[in-house]
């Protein structure tokens, strides 16, 4: 269904005649809209031009709307601070098979400003949830749209309600278990909360539910295994609301800011969120480094985001037309 | 969508939950360790090394804030006991408590921590969290270090949780060249650093006639700085924070009274809840506020954004110390040193020890670590370490207005968080006898609970 | 739909419903790891440990229903409270309404304009709520804030406002974040619905003499439900969740008069180590939710 509307959606979409019959009010929408827009596209539009700013011109009390003088100085402070391995892995549950129960690192590459390493973190962190929440809720949500069970209702009641459910309720359970488990202070602390998180079986049982029976049925009575049903039959069909799913995850993680400021505490470990407040704690004064540190993180992802326009915007529609 | 939620499976959703739980307690340990130990065995290098391996967080104490500084004085440790391992992770005012109590929680709390007595001995020493530090503190280190640091550094059992570095005094500042310009300075006794309250407040007054629209602010965001507001009050009209044997907060008395009052009255000085006391200095560094609270050695030397000593516009920025009508001012004191973390792991209590030992009690490190902190020393026998230095000697006249430390009064955190409370409901429009009231009675109940 | 032709099935022999439940289980385990080891287990303490006085390094106290009582009479909770559903009740329905608004104006314009419209409505979500937050704290600055400059130099104000610093202004300023962050998604999933509205009826009723009013309300409307019942379900999730604005920009002062629920169980827990209590406000909330998201899923099933 979600693939018939999408290709339904092209010719249905403009009718020339309509732009001629502009009426006055459509007109005054827009450029009110264009106005707003103004205003949204702002506060990215200041991170950039600030990071590019002098101290004296970040900090004037006239604001100085356009840099009258374009400096380096913010990303030279931000790339010269504290400095990390590129790249450093904590293997989960490591410090119960290490020798002297520390945790277990597996770190790769030179020393590397902090600032790109959290920026490799946030990265890892994302598409790491992204992979494991498709990956698990892909099939959990065909057993439960396509299978009969002892226990499916409760449990999808039990999703239903836990859906809405804020992370910051279980905080200090949470942060206990992490440290049971010695995942405290490891990027593993942030992403397995997020896959837990069960929306993601939600959408994708709802997914799930437009493949035919039929199609299930004559693979069973063909003799393919349950795993081959579900690579074969299941996945192709319900790509599109893995797509859609992947986005969403994706874009959540990367704005979570709350189990990281809880899970994450040692610099190398940040996130590019938490990088940034943290720069903000401890320069408070040093507006433009402030700057620098949140266009590193602002101008990947928007890039990201520009080229795969189309992708997104499906995706998240997507998403909706299910959920 | 087909499946809609009745009320029978909703209880039985309920009931199911207990279950749930067993299954997941030993779901969650005992299925990733498959997808872990194929991995484990080729990464378990990096973490192995023959000595201990020791964390040290550290608050941005002067120079023990900057990672070059704290990195040479490992090496300098490590030229000597090549053996244990010392990473730093820094701490900043705003979030750092929550970082280390959510570290505590969590398990994995640092094993060497570099702060004051007030978060060491009165806030994780009495939560009992902290290893007691008696075997540093010899008879030798007792003589040497003053009494009055001693007395701060350990809790009313005898216990020492802290072994202080270094100290200086908290004072306040003003921009010079605005005090000059509107004809102020008449008020101020430029060679001892001294003002009397009423000279202080003709000096906002005249500053705000001088077209200064914001003279100073009484920043109440929160964390960071609350000795600054603190001694401001108190110093006015000889008020104190707590009683002398520091059992109970008297924040309430009417001098302090007066003093909030005053403050609230003058025009040109902000009850400003939006802003803590580093971006109080900010405003101050920018040439907004034309006063600091907020204000020690650290910041006087601080060059960041501008030369040292100066705002961004190139006023002189002159160090001053608390308004009193007596003509003595009781300076907050800053003890800083080094608190261990009982993570139940010996080794590494004798590893931090070992570094503490070094650091901060090796004739020939001390005053090297003292000269990072850009602070002063807490042991007679360093001497003189800033002589020749003209900004150095002259704020040591500061040192002389040291007050009671008075900061391991029991319910410490709590009369912290309050105070900012209060002076928010102050900023509010509260009266301000029920705001203190309010204030006295909450941070009471904690001192009387931690007692 | 599909669904239901699955369940109405004639009964199969027990044997192969065994096969199957254990087939599903496969199926379910990954998942189930991670959601009842992640969620519901750290719910089960949270409501276990809300029975308790606990606190850091101390063995806890039963105390019963102790913390409830406390939860019920304390006024910052209850404050807190009150302010999390005046966020939730102010910002989804100005984000629905605002979306819609924004959405049907643009989605009749060439296909660029929509697109470029659209791109920068999304913008401050992918920017990332801590860098955007960074910039408005710099814009709401008493001092030197933009919106002091601009109030000033239009002559608005005569005198800066301190907006998050003032009790009448922090909660509205925190709102207003909140909305830009928040109504990128919906804008876009409104121009993808209202994109696929059936154009011929929409001309077929514009023949007939129908306004754009009714058109409006008379088609697209019933069309866009589910999107808009998915938006609501969405916007309510995420309001709720609204934490770094609260603790980066204001902490929720001043005098606890932006304090929400979430915050305010990180200051209990971090600030006053107040586990037990914590949990119990945990508990309240997360009943309170649970009870939200029942009700509006029943009514999201009546509607199909």
């Amino acid at each position: 269904m979600s693939a018939t509307a999408a290709k339904k959606q092209k010719p249905l979409k403009r009718h020339p005649s309509k732009l001629k019959k502009m009426s006055a009010y459509t007109i005054l929408a827009i450029i009110l809209i264009s106005i707003m827009a103004v205003l949204f596209a702002f506060p990215l539009y200041w991170i950039i031009t600030g990071s590019f700013k002098t101290g004296a011109a970040i900090n004037a009390t006239t604001p100085e709307w356009w840099p009258s003088q374009w400096v380096l100085t913010n990303y030279q402070k931000l790339f010269a601070g504290k400095r990390a391995p590129l790249w450093q892995l904590a293997v989960p549950f490591g410090s119960k098979f290490s020798a002297n129960g520390e945790p277990v690192y597996f770190s790769v590459g030179p020393m590397a400003p902090a600032a790109i390493r959290w920026m490799i973190n946030t990265v890892f962190m994302a598409v790491m949830s992204m992979i494991l929440t498709c990956l698990t809720a892909a099939m959990a949500g065909y057993a439960l749209a396509k299978k009969r069970f002892v226990g499916r209702k409760l449990l999808f009641t039990l999703i239903v309600c836990a859906m809405a459910l804020p992370k910051q309720v279980i905080l200090i359970p949470l942060l206990r278990e992490m440290s049971a488990l010695n995942l405290y202070n490891t990027i593993w602390a942030v992403i397995f909360p997020i896959v837990g998180w069960p929306f993601g079986v939600f959408l994708m049982k709802q997914f799930s539910e437009g493949i035919p029976t039929e199609m299930l049925e004559a693979a069973r009575i063909d003799g393919a295994s349950e795993a081959r049903t579900f690579v074969k039959i299941v996945l192709p069909m319900v790509k599109p609301g893995i797509g859609a799913l992947a986005i969403f995850t994706f874009i959540n993680s990367w704005n979570d800011y709350f189990m990281q400021l809880i899970m994450l505490s040692s610099t190398s470990n940040l996130t590019i969120s938490l990088g940034i407040a943290k720069l903000q704690a401890e320069n408070s004064t040093d507006f433009g480094l402030i700057m620098a540190g949140a266009a590193l993180a602002a101008v990947p992802i928007i890039i990201i985001f520009l080229i795969f326009q189309k992708y997104f915007t499906k995706g998240i529609a997507m998403g909706a037309v299910k959920g | 969508m087909k499946n809609c939620i009745s009320r029978r499976s909703f209880l039985k959703a309920a009931g199911i939950l207990g279950a749930a739980g067993a299954l997941a307690a030993c779901g969650g340990s005992s299925s990733t360790s498959t997808a872990a130990s194929s991995t484990a065995s080729s990464a378990a290098a990096s973490a192995a090394g023959t000595g201990a391996s020791i964390k040290l967080w550290t608050y941005p104490i002067g120079g023990w804030g900057n990672d070059e500084t704290v990195q040479n004085l490992i090496s300098s440790f490590n030229a000597k006991y090549p053996d244990i391992k010392v990473t730093v992770e820094y701490l900043d005012y705003t979030n750092g408590d929550d970082q280390v109590n959510t570290a505590i929680e969590g398990g994995s709390a640092p094993d060497l921590v570099m702060e004051g007595p007030e978060r060491l001995v009165a806030n994780w020493g009495a939560k009992g969290v902290m290893a007691p530090l008696n075997d540093l503190w010899t008879d030798d280190a007792k003589k040497d270090i003053y009494a009055s640091v001693e007395s701060a550094c350990h809790n009313e059992k005898g216990d020492y949780y802290e072994y202080p570095l270094c100290m200086t005094a908290h004072c306040m500042a003003v921009n010079m060249t605005k005090v000059k310009e509107v004809g102020a300075d008449q008020y101020i006794d430029t060679d001892k650093h001294t003002w009397s309250t009423e000279g202080f407040l003709n000096t906002v007054d005249a500053l705000y006639k001088g077209g200064y629209e914001n003279v100073a602010a009484i920043y109440c965001s929160g964390q960071g700085g609350d000795q600054g507001t603190r001694a401001i009050i108190n110093n006015m009209y000889g008020g104190t924070f707590t009683d002398a044997a520091h059992t109970k907060y008297t924040a309430d008395s009417a001098e302090n009274i007066k003093a909030i009052q005053a403050l609230y009255d003058a025009k040109g000085v902000n009850f400003d809840p939006s802003i803590n006391g580093g971006e109080e200095i900010t405003l101050f560094r920018n040439g907004t506020l034309q006063m600091a609270f907020c204000w020690n050695i650290a910041q006087q030397l601080n060059a960041d954004t501008a030369a040292a000593g100066q705002t961004i516009s190139g006023d002189e920025i002159f160090p001053m110390a608390f308004p009193t009508e007596s003509g003595d001012p009781k300076l907050c004191g800053g003890i800083w040193g080094f608190g261990i973390f009982d993570n139940g792991d010996e080794a590494k209590i004798k590893a931090a020890k070992t570094f503490i030992d070094f650091i901060a009690a090796d004739p020939a490190q001390v005053k090297d670590s003292v000269l990072a902190s850009t602070y002063f020393p807490v042991r007679t026998s360093v001497g003189d370490i800033y002589a020749g230095n003209e900004v150095m000697s002259e704020y040591s006249k500061f040192m002389g207005y040291l007050g009671d430390y008075y900061q391991i009064t029991p319910g410490w955190t709590t009369a912290r968080t309050e105070w900012w409370n209060m002076l928010q409901r102050v900023g509010s429009g509260e009266a301000v006898e029920t705001a203190v009231k309010t204030f006295v009675d909450n941070a009471n109940a904690a001192a009387a609970a931690e007692a | 739909m599909a669904a239901k032709t699955a369940m109405k099935e004639p009964k199969r022999s027990s044997a192969l419903v065994r096969r199957e439940t254990f087939a599903s289980y496969c199926f379910l385990l990954p998942s189930l790891i991670f959601f009842l080891g992640f969620v519901i287990y750290p719910m089960i303490l949270c409501v276990v440990t809300s029975f308790f006085d606990s606190t850091m390094n101390r063995a806890d106290i039963f105390v019963g229903m102790a913390n409830y009582k406390t939860l019920f009479a304390d006024p910052i909770f209850l404050g807190a409270l009150k302010n999390t559903f005046v966020i939730v009740i102010v910002s989804v329905p100005i984000t629905c309404i605002f979306s819609l608004w924004v959405s049907s104006a643009i989605v009749d314009l060439p296909e660029w304009a929509t697109s470029l419209f659209r791109c920068v409505f999304y913008l401050p979500v992918v920017t990332g709520s801590v860098a955007v937050t960074v910039v408005w704290k710099w814009m709401y600055n008493n001092y030197y804030g933009i919106f002091n400059y601009l109030g000033k130099s239009l002559g608005i104000l005569d005198k800066n406002i301190n907006w998050l610093g003032d009790e009448r202004f922090a909660l509205g300023c925190i709102i207003l974040i909140l909305l830009t962050t928040s109504v990128g998604q919906p804008i876009v999933l409104y121009v993808s619905a209202l994109g696929n509205v059936d154009q011929s009826i929409v001309e077929a009723a514009e023949v007939d003499g129908a306004n754009d009013f009714q058109c409006f309300w008379k088609i697209k409307w019933p069309a866009i439900m589910p999107t808009t019942l998915y938006i609501l379900v969405i916007t309510t999730i995420n309001s709720f969740q609204c934490f770094a604005l609260i603790q980066l920009l204001t902490s929720g002062g001043p005098n606890h008069k932006t304090d929400t629920i979430m915050y305010y169980i990180y200051y209990t827990a971090f600030k006053q180590y107040k586990y037990g209590y914590g949990n119990a406000m945990g508990v309240v909330l997360a009943v309170i939710i649970a009870i939200l998201s029942a009700v509006q899923f029943k009514m999201g099933n009546k509607d199909n």
